[in-house]
């Protein structure tokens, strides 16, 4: 096969893109590792186009550059300007940068392991991006249970929805084009109803705690008459 | 009578006006911005809906299934059931509306804003709920029941505070990732329709779409099949509100808007469980029955479980009905798992039947709450004299939702009951009992305190406006009548999508 060393240097780099969005502490330092996590995206995009010859993949390459490197990222920046410190950057995780290094690699090994149990007959594409696809959408979902501060769960979706458009296309090559538009368009108004949540988010409470915790009203307890 | 009927009014009108008049309805909505109007745009359309869906229901009675565009729109008894709740409980919505945030603005939790965002949410809310059913192609499905997310959040925000800040958070969060997981399943469902054994994949546009996968699901990939339905059952069954996943719903439910919430409880739970559903018919083709049989009937136990304690030890009055939703939605899945006719018929029942009362008990328990200004059971006393016939209608839907003879519940329980008893399912229905009997210990507790008694600080009596009455009342005459006779239409209705499940 011509292209299967190209297919696997770029999932390689994909991989090691998603890696550097994990160990990222501080909120601008992983929007710019998930800019250039959709920029590697991107660029596989355009290769499967290119391989498979469809016009309507070009189509899905522009979309997920202009709107997942550009948009998402400064509207993110811009809501996030005044919100105070602890509620941007993880400074007591659930789980240790180190232990979601550790995990990340597990579920790495583990997506490449279960996806050769599904029959893909000698489809390269599937072949080098399917086990890729699986593990960025483990790795998004480890990220959203390990990162305490409530903001930063939307890296681990932010990361997962990159799995899906993966998955999507290297599976199919390029469901129809109103599909990924209808996705498209869901991605961008949840980023876009989630950046007033996290606006609302950073005026309403005045303690990171107060997010987390679940309420106890004194309501209802029982009063003794 | 139908015959000339659809010569009037043929079925591509119909079709396309129910699916736009929500749309003209949020335009008409941001360009008159008066309190008054935007009420009467909002009754209008919706009653224009329930009417159009309503000639649309004879169509369907009569000709089996109508398709549209090349079959882009796709409608058989199972999606029509869907629609025609869709269009009912948004019909009393509308009218329950009026009142309930007429009310909120008189108070001044709400202003002119939120008052037009909440209408243009409302019906944006029906557009989207709506295409669910109607839509053949299964990426525009999910596509659809996302937007649903989205929009209900968006509604859920309506108040700024902060738990419901919190609960929007949540639902976004939750429900977007378990989405995710269904798009998984209708993206591997929809390759093991393209993989042929012989040729690579090739991309076709019309392979995406429900009937062909139906169609060819003989030929399909168990293995995928199988990976690809768990996906689907995790996936929608988060939106479902199936346990373990339904941890956003009580949140969710209890923190959003009553006329909203009636909706997210009464149909847009269906909506999802009819993701649910059309996958299920396509596996069963695919693989036989058992295996997503077993599936639904361990989910759906888990979620009458896990619901059945919750409502035991339950403080907050929203908070249980929504915990309630959850065990009906767990009986629904755990009927559609023990199959056979009476079985699936149940389970279709029991989705209208829920549709029905759930929004009367959230639409009394809204001016329950309104008019003693908390949420908490504990401080509640004394409904029925405060408030004869909110009140009344409380304890009707009380007694209603769990099972009791005169009402309709019983009908779809007791059918429910009887597949599971009489398919092999001896354990699950007996363990089905006792959990329904903890919830009705619970729930007829909770319900027994606060119809009667006194109230702690003396409480002004009367009703709080005539239009919640209204909703309330139609709902009940629904409730009463369909426990003891089913129209004959509606009974053709659901056999015709009970045999949709038969024939696979």
């Amino acid at each position: 096969m011509v292209y299967n060393n190209l297919l696997i240097f770029l999932s390689g780099t994909l991989l090691i893109s998603t890696i550097v969005l994990v160990i990222k502490r501080e909120f601008s330092g992983w929007i710019q590792a998930y800019r250039y996590q959709t920029i590697v995206l991107t660029i596989i995009t355009v290769v499967i186009g290119y391989i498979t010859n469809n016009w309507e993949i070009y189509v899905a390459a522009t979309i997920t550059f202009s709107l997942k490197a550009l948009i998402v990222p400064r509207l993110l920046i811009k809501v996030t300007e005044n919100i105070s410190y602890d509620f941007k950057n993880e400074t007591k995780p659930y789980l240790s940068i180190r232990t979601l290094l550790v995990g990340s690699a597990i579920l790495v090994a583990l997506s490449y392991f279960s996806t050769q149990q599904i029959r893909l007959g000698d489809d390269v594409i599937a072949m080098s991006f399917l086990p890729v696809s699986i593990s960025l959408l483990l790795i998004g979902l480890l990220v959203m249970v390990g990162r305490k501060v409530t903001l930063n769960q939307i890296v681990g979706l932010l990361i997962l929805e990159n799995g899906l458009f993966l998955f999507v296309l290297s599976l199919t090559h390029g469901i129809s084009l109103i599909i990924e538009i209808g996705i498209f368009i869901d991605i961008l108004v949840g980023i876009v109803i989630s950046s007033i949540l996290i606006h609302r988010i950073g005026y309403t409470f005045d303690d990171i705690n107060d997010v987390n915790q679940s309420h106890e009203n004194l309501e209802y307890t029982e009063e003794l008459d | 009578m139908v015959n000339s009927l659809i010569k009037i009014l043929p079925e591509s009108s119909v079709i396309m006006c129910i699916v736009l008049t929500p749309l003209l309805g949020c335009c008409l909505v941001t360009l008159l911005q008066k309190k008054r109007l935007l009420e009467i745009i909002s009754v209008v359309s919706s009653t224009f809906i329930l009417f159009l869906t309503f000639i649309l229901f004879l169509y369907v009675v009569e000709f089996k299934k109508i398709t549209l565009f090349n079959e882009f729109f796709y409608i058989d008894s199972l999606s029509m059931i869907v629609l025609l709740l869709i269009s009912f409980v948004s019909f009393v919505s509308s009218i329950y509306s009026i009142n309930y945030m007429g009310k909120q603005f008189e108070d001044g939790i709400v202003d002119d804003r939120h008052l037009v965002r909440y209408y243009q949410g409302f019906n944006i809310f029906i557009f989207t709920m709506l295409l669910v059913p109607t839509i053949n192609n299964t990426g525009l499905m999910w596509v659809a029941v996302e937007a649903t997310t989205l929009i209900s959040v968006l509604l859920i925000m309506i108040y700024v505070k902060e738990d419901a800040i919190r609960s929007a958070w949540k639902y976004l969060i939750i429900a977007t990732v378990g989405l995710s997981f269904a798009l998984i399943g209708t993206v591997f469902f929809y390759y093991a329709n393209i993989s042929d054994q012989m040729e690579p994949a090739q991309s076709v546009e019309d392979k995406i779409n429900w009937t062909s996968m139906l169609e060819n699901s003989r030929a399909f990939d168990p293995i995928i099949v199988k990976i690809a339905f768990i996906f689907i059952i995790i996936g929608y069954g988060t939106k479902a509100g199936i346990a373990p996943m339904h941890t956003w719903l009580p949140d969710a439910h209890s923190e959003s808007p009553t006329p909203i919430s009636a909706m997210l409880s009464g149909v847009l739970l269906n909506c999802a469980l009819y993701g649910i559903l059309r996958f299920y018919l396509i596996s069963s083709g695919s693989i036989g029955a058992e295996f997503s049989d077993n599936l639904l009937i361990i989910f759906g136990l888990m979620s009458v479980g896990i619901a059945s304690f919750s409502i035991l030890f339950q403080k907050d009055m929203k908070r249980m009905l929504a915990y309630s939703s959850v065990e009906h939605i767990g009986i629904v899945t755990l009927a559609f798992g023990f199959g056979g006719l009476i079985g699936i018929y149940g389970a279709i029942l029991h989705m209208i039947n829920h549709a029905l009362v759930k929004p009367l008990m959230f639409f009394a328990s809204g001016k329950i709450s309104q008019k003693y200004e908390t949420k908490a059971m504990i401080k509640i006393r004394g409904i029925v004299t405060n408030m004869p016939i909110t009140g009344i209608v409380f304890l009707i839907g009380g007694l209603a939702i769990v099972g009791l003879p005169p009402f309709n519940i019983f009908l779809s329980k007791f059918m429910i009951l009887y597949s599971g008893f009489s398919s092999d399912n001896i354990l699950a229905s007996m363990v089905l009992i006792i959990l329904l009997a903890i919830v009705f210990i619970g729930f007829i507790r909770n319900l027994i305190m606060m119809s009667f008694g006194k109230p702690k600080t003396p409480i002004k009596n009367g009703e709080l406006g005539i239009l919640s009455v209204v909703a309330m009342v139609m709902l009940v005459a629904f409730v009463v009548i369909l426990g003891i006779y089913i129209p004959e239409p509606l009974d053709i209705l659901i056999n015709d999508a009970a045999n949709i499940f038969k024939q696979v």
